[in-house]
């Protein structure tokens, strides 16, 4: 009942189904007391206030420093990120579909960097720019790996770390791939471009910064 | 200036960084996680090539745990009061608790926004090198001056 009313008032302007993913998201939100999963029996018993409640299970580390970490707002060191699991994607998230608008805001990015990408343009201006592009959100596929189960492997890229790539799958898989010793290919309107991952070993921040030099390889 | 931005493809790369991770949450709200490290990227890009991002841009992220705030979603909107008269807007994360506070000033104008920010509005740096040579000129000949002084 609870979700058929967000839904209606949600629903003005999104489709039914965006309205309600959106709706059980929000109910589970604010109703992070109670129980994991049980928030909907709840509202289907009784009438519920609904409030803000902050999470307990972060209180005992925050509450020891609190008082001089909070006020100044320092950046979470790696300890605190990897106990909190900062980037993880719950499982739940891990579905293609979800992933396909990121796919269509990507082409429109990487159009407007290359200037329309005509047929015309020469193939080395555009892989300057792609080479300082950002890639969340292309579509790679793994064409050559030391690894021959990789190969053939396609996806959307969702995460991109130093040595890793983290692909969602048609099949709503997340396969995380290194990039040492194997080869991608981005395909952007008809243009396949080789991404040689053993070359491309940084963050994805550190490579706009990056100065990047031709040098030939041996391996592969 | 437009024409010969020198960091334009940083630029664009911010811009589709902050969209993606606005894309990514409205998918589903409580994917925040991905959103989060959109804008971390986002923020160490910035951070790496010390770009300046506008304060409208800037307020939207956490400081502590780089997430995107939006009023209801990720974060809470209320007004404080500090004394009588001075309120404040404070924005709290839900991820981590971490809060801003913006004074409720109607008079407060941002640098940005200020008519002297812009580079054409600035004093011309050829009338301020002139006025260095002139009051270089004035220092040396008072060293002239006080050279000859001396001598005598």
């Amino acid at each position: 009942m609870w979700v058929n009313l967000f839904v209606a008032l949600i629903l003005e302007n999104k489709s039914k189904k965006e309205a309600e993913a959106f709706a059980h998201a929000f109910i589970a939100g604010s109703m992070k007391g109670t129980r994991a999963g049980s928030a909907e029996e709840t509202l289907a018993r009784k009438a519920v206030v609904l409030e803000y409640s902050r999470e307990k299970q972060l209180g005992r580390s925050r509450r020891r420093s609190s008082k001089r970490r909070s006020q100044c707002g320092k950046p979470l060191s790696a300890g605190e990120k990897r106990r909190l699991k900062v980037f993880d994607i719950k499982p739940e998230h891990q579905r293609y579909e979800l992933f396909l608008p990121l796919h269509d805001l990507w082409k429109q990015y990487i159009m407007s960097i290359c200037n329309g990408l005509r047929p015309g343009s020469s193939p080395q201006l555009v892989q300057q720019k792609l080479l300082k592009a950002d890639f969340h959100g292309a579509i790679l596929t793994v064409v050559r790996s030391k690894c021959p189960s990789y190969v053939g492997t396609t996806g959307i890229l969702v995460q991109e770390f130093k040595h890793i790539f983290k692909l969602i799958t048609k099949e709503d898989r997340l396969k995380v791939i290194p990039k040492n010793n194997s080869v991608f290919a981005v395909e952007v309107n008809g243009f396949v471009s080789h991404i040689y991952g053993s070359k491309f070993e940084y963050r994805a921040s550190e490579r706009s910064a990056k100065k990047f030099k031709v040098k030939g390889s041996i391996d592969l | 200036m437009a024409g010969n931005l020198k960091d334009k493809e940083a630029y664009q790369r911010l811009n589709y960084l902050h969209q993606a991770a606005h894309c990514v949450l409205a998918q589903n709200t409580s994917n925040d996680a991905l959103a989060r490290f959109y804008s971390f990227t986002q923020r160490t890009i910035a951070k790496r090539l010390v770009l300046r991002q506008d304060p409208s841009v800037k307020r939207t992220l956490c400081k502590k745990c780089c997430s995107l705030l939006i009023p209801g979603v990720t974060a809470t909107c209320r007004q404080r009061r500090k004394g009588r008269r001075t309120r404040f807007t404070v924005v709290r994360c839900l991820s981590c608790g971490q809060t801003k506070s913006f004074l409720n000033d109607p008079g407060h104008c941002l640098w940005v926004d200020k008519p002297e920010a812009q580079l054409e509005n600035q004093v011309q740096p050829g009338e301020r090198s002139y006025l260095i040579i002139l009051s270089s000129v004035i220092t040396a000949s008072r060293e002239v001056g006080a050279a000859e002084a001396s001598l005598c």
